[in-house]
């Protein structure tokens, strides 16, 4: 019982004290370019605290929300999805061509075509690499990256099709600009009246509200739904599953084409809360950052949202290091990815450690 | 302790002094007192869940005891790990073996031990040391075969060595006989008697009291997570155990109605089934089994008889054949759709096939019957349905738990196989597959699940019984075939063939032509 105890204690330490092995390496690095670690973290603190940057935080985070819960949703399952990033990409150009191509309809119905084209762009990628795996066995991680680089091209190649020519002599490649229906209405109005001093400006939008009630109904549909209990026993145990009539390969085949669904969702904050055309230099990358999310987030859909969060705040104290200091911006860079691999390689420790503990608790 | 010190008192090897072992909500071992003498065999019995596989845990070094005191050779020691357990003399063999198929004897052997030389693995020098050691003992075993191509039998020997290569002075096996069949257990007592012999001491756990009168010096009975005596065997009877074990007498046999045998419900015809790589386990294999009775397959494992059960459930493609539940062909049915015809199937592994041990007590005992509307609210999962049905599954099936949220893994193993009968045995199947279905449990628990099966049967439940256990064939079959080698050698009615009969029957002796049986 009293060992119990402080099992519980480690496991909740676990990723405080990943985060404090990830700040212990930053310093180091931070000492080798002659720049004092303390001054630099106090700053990114100070700088963190700001309306301006909380809100900065909670707009990266948005994306990362939903790519971890459609990376965590296979890997769940033991599906390795890698091909979020493709995926994405078809989700987001789908949700352009609904975004500029329909006209007429009021913003909400706009907005649900939209979303639903995004998810169908995403299963439409994903469909094959699941197909393939669950019809010919081909392993899914060969199958999705190659659908990445397939997606790029494949974007790149419609985008010049359905381009602005309106746009004159300027070598601006990018689609037509999206009607108001097709804007994503911001929640700094909302956040200002209730009393958060939320810049005007911040790109912030109802995409963060749907990304947590996703993240929180997918945790609450693996706990508490008929297939959620199905998957969850294929992941712990397939052969048990299988012997109980569960058709392991038909589980996978679903959460396959739910996490390319999802993914497909993953560009839309930044598309219709942001730009408000699809271009060649659409963000890139939000895939595999949603990797590192869900394996930070053990691939609990829940704990997706902080880890999301934790991605944001080092995102947005690294662009304040990089105003206010003499720290090159390639040393952030590189600090940033080491900070998130130290974090994600201690807690993997952490965790292991305290399973180890548990089995002898438990086994 | 009140057991007779007898004649030999050769001094202990291990003495473990009021351990106590509690894990969330039971108490494990409450101040257990054993000795176990230097060159003894020392059984250790007692129902499922009574502290057993904890108690020689903690001398393993898996656990970490709450209270009380281990001496070595009358030396306080604390033991913090496994390693640290082998590196004191002290080797246990797992119910489930650790070993890794792939690998051959002789590498599963010196894994994790082995001899290195400049870097690389001296492994002449390695091979020497284990076949002497294997020839010291009298251990058939060729060691450059794939562990994954032993029988059971062979694998056991494989571990046994394994400890016995680390240095093993004391040896302990939790239920090394489960998983033997009659043969297999005489070589794995020739074994452990010339261990003996060779001054090694053996702790040794089983369920079959009659094995441990054969091959114990001294016996340990455990109740409740307390000592209840240890006793030398020669004053010893099995049902003056059977009674310190359960607190009352135990009726060691069962009554049986007679058979009544109604409709066929289950009708095997041409059936022939393909096992790992396209070889051929099941030929031509044809029975029925008619709703009110037991139907026994008996035989070596080995003999196909995981290939046919899997075929049956729908887990293995038939190759050709058909196999008719109530006139129906299901050989195109899906499992789900098979055990939604009233199939019920307990695996002959409880952990590999029979529980999803991660999750909980409550959600095991509705795995197979999740999709069952009784508990659906909608596409939700009804949650208090689910907690209503596996109270009253635990009550009346004496799965002991301190919550239905624990997790399956931390029930003993006999609680484990009490869950899976419990869930298998619900919504009152037709027919009902039951590979090993005591594996594991206690005298009171294999009686109370005999007269149960017989109950259902007789309300026309029809039961095809694969088994290992002679003593459970007899007990509890109507007809019974002989599996050997994919075939049936020769099918027995209740009362024609003796275990005698049948163990020829099972390593391919009898007459060439059967005595016509009507
Ligand atoms: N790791 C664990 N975590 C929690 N409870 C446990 C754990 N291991 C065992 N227990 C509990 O301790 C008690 C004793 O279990 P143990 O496995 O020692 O019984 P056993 O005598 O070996 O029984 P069996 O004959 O069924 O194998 C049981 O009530 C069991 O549920
Ligand atoms: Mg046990």
């Amino acid at each position: 019982m009293r060992s119990r105890g402080r099992l519980l204690l480690l496991q909740a330490a676990a990723p405080i004290v990943a985060v404090f092995a990830g700040g212990v390496i930053a310093s180091a690095i931070i000492l080798a370019i002659h720049e004092n670690p303390l001054s630099v973290f106090g700053l990114m603190a100070t700088f963190n605290m700001q309306a301006g940057s909380v809100a900065s935080i909670l707009t990266s985070a948005t994306p990362l929300i939903f790519a971890g819960v459609a990376t965590a949703i296979g890997f769940q399952v033991n599906v390795f999805n890698i091909g979020i990033e493709g995926q994405y990409y078809i989700g987001a150009f789908a949700a352009s061509l609904a975004a500029f191509g329909l006209r007429g309809f009021p913003a909400p119905i706009h907005l649900v075509l939209i979303i639903t084209a995004a998810m169908l762009g995403g299963l439409l990628w994903v469909w094959l690499p699941a197909f393939l795996r669950r019809r010919r066995g081909a392993h899914e991680v060969i199958t999705t990256i190659m659908m990445n680089y397939i997606a790029f091209n494949v974007v790149l190649y419609l985008l010049g099709l359905v381009r602005d020519r309106n746009l004159g002599s300027t070598v601006r490649i990018r689609t037509p600009l999206f009607p108001p229906s097709a804007q994503m209405p911001h929640l700094a109005p909302l956040l200002n009246a209730l009393g958060a001093p939320i810049p005007g400006y911040s790109p912030l939008n109802w995409f963060l509200v749907i990304a947590l009630a996703l993240a929180i109904v997918v945790w609450f549909w693996l706990r508490r739904s008929r297939f959620g209990y199905e998957a969850r026993a294929t992941a712990l145990n397939p052969l048990a599953a299988e012997a109980a009539g569960i058709v392991v390969g038909r589980v996978q085949f679903v959460m396959f084409l739910v996490s390319g669904a999802v993914a497909g969702c993953v560009g839309l904050s930044d598309l219709l809360g942001r730009a408000g055309y699809f271009d060649i230099d659409f963000p890139k990358g939000l895939g595999f950052l949603g990797i590192s999310v869900a394996l930070l987030a053990r691939n609990d859909p829940l704990g997706v949202i902080p880890a999301a969060l934790l991605f944001g705040y080092l995102n947005r104290g690294a662009e304040g290091i990089q105003a206010f200091t003499n720290v090159p911006r390639e040393v952030i860079t590189i600090l940033e990815a080491l900070i998130i691999m130290a974090i994600v390689v201690a807690y993997e420790i952490m965790t292991r450690y305290v399973r180890v503990l548990r089995k002898q608790e438990v086994a | 302790m009140t057991g007779s010190l007898g004649t030999t008192s050769a001094p202990p090897i291990i003495e473990l002094r009021e351990i106590t072992k509690r894990f969330p909500g039971v108490l494990a071992n409450d101040r257990i007192s054993v000795t176990v003498r230097a060159g003894e065999i020392h059984a250790l019995v007692g129902e499922n869940g009574a502290g057993k596989t904890t108690l020689m845990s903690i001398l393993y070094g898996l656990y970490q005891p709450d209270g009380g005191q281990v001496l070595w050779r009358g030396r306080p020691v604390g033991i913090r790990s496994s390693s640290a357990a082998l590196e004191l003399g002290i080797g246990m063999v797992h119910q489930h073996f650790m070993l890794i198929p792939p690998f051959t004897v002789l590498e599963n052997v010196i894994l994790g031990a082995e001899p290195v030389r400049a870097g690389v693995v001296a492994l002449a020098q390695a091979r020497a040391r284990v076949a002497r050691l294997a020839e010291l003992h009298g251990f058939d075993l060729e060691l450059d075969a794939r562990v994954g191509r032993l029988s059971v039998g062979e694998q056991q020997r494989v571990e046994i060595l394994k400890a016995l290569y680390r240095g093993a002075q004391l040896l302990i096996l939790d239920e090394p006989t489960a998983v033997l069949v009659p043969q297999e257990i005489r070589e794995l007592f020739r074994n452990l008697r010339r261990l003996r012999d060779q001054g090694r001491t053996l702790v040794f756990i089983s369920h079959k009291l009659d094995e441990v009168m054969e091959i114990a010096d001294r016996i340990t009975v455990l109740r409740q997570g307390r000592v209840i005596d240890t006793v030398e065997t020669s004053s010893a009877t099995p049902s003056m155990l059977a009674e310190m074990m359960v607190g009352r007498p135990v009726l060691l046999q069962v009554p049986r109605p007679p058979a009544l045998p109604g409709a066929g419900r289950l009708d095997v015809r041409g059936l022939s089934v393909e096992g790992e790589r396209g070889r051929p386990r099941i030929h031509d294999v044809s029975f029925n089994v008619r709703a009110g009775e037991v139907y026994a397959i008996a035989g070596v494992q080995g003999n196909g008889q995981a290939e046919l059960v899997e075929a049956i459930v729908g887990l293995r493609r038939a190759a050709t054949g058909r196999v008719l539940l109530d006139g129906r062909d299901v050989i195109p049915l899906s499992v789900a759709e098979r055990r939604a015809a009233g199939l019920a199937h307990i695996p002959e592994d409880r952990h590999r096939r029979g529980l999803v041990l991660a999750m909980s007590t409550r959600e095991n005992l509705i795995l197979g019957h999740h999709r069952r509307r009784a508990f659906s609210h909608g596409l939700l999962r009804d949650e208090r349905a689910v907690d209503r049905f596996a109270a009253e599954r635990c009550r009346e099936y004496d799965v002991r738990v301190p919550r239905l949220g624990t997790p399956a893994l931390a029930l003993s193993g006999g609680n484990q196989q009490r869950l899976v009968i419990a869930r298998e045995f619900a919504f009152t199947p037709g027919l009902l597959i039951a590979a090993q279905p005591t594996r594991g449990l206690d005298v009171g628990a294999t009686e109370f699940v005999y007269r149960r099966l017989l109950e259902i049967k007789a309300q026309g439940l029809a039961v095809l019984l694969v088994s290992v256990d002679l003593d459970e064939v007899l007990a509890l079959a109507d007809r019974i075939a002989v599996l050997y080698n994919g075939r049936i050698a020769r099918e027995f009615r209740r009362g024609e063939a003796d275990a005698a009969t049948l163990g020829l029957y099972m390593t391919g002796g009898g007459p060439p032509t059967g005595q016509a049986a009507p």
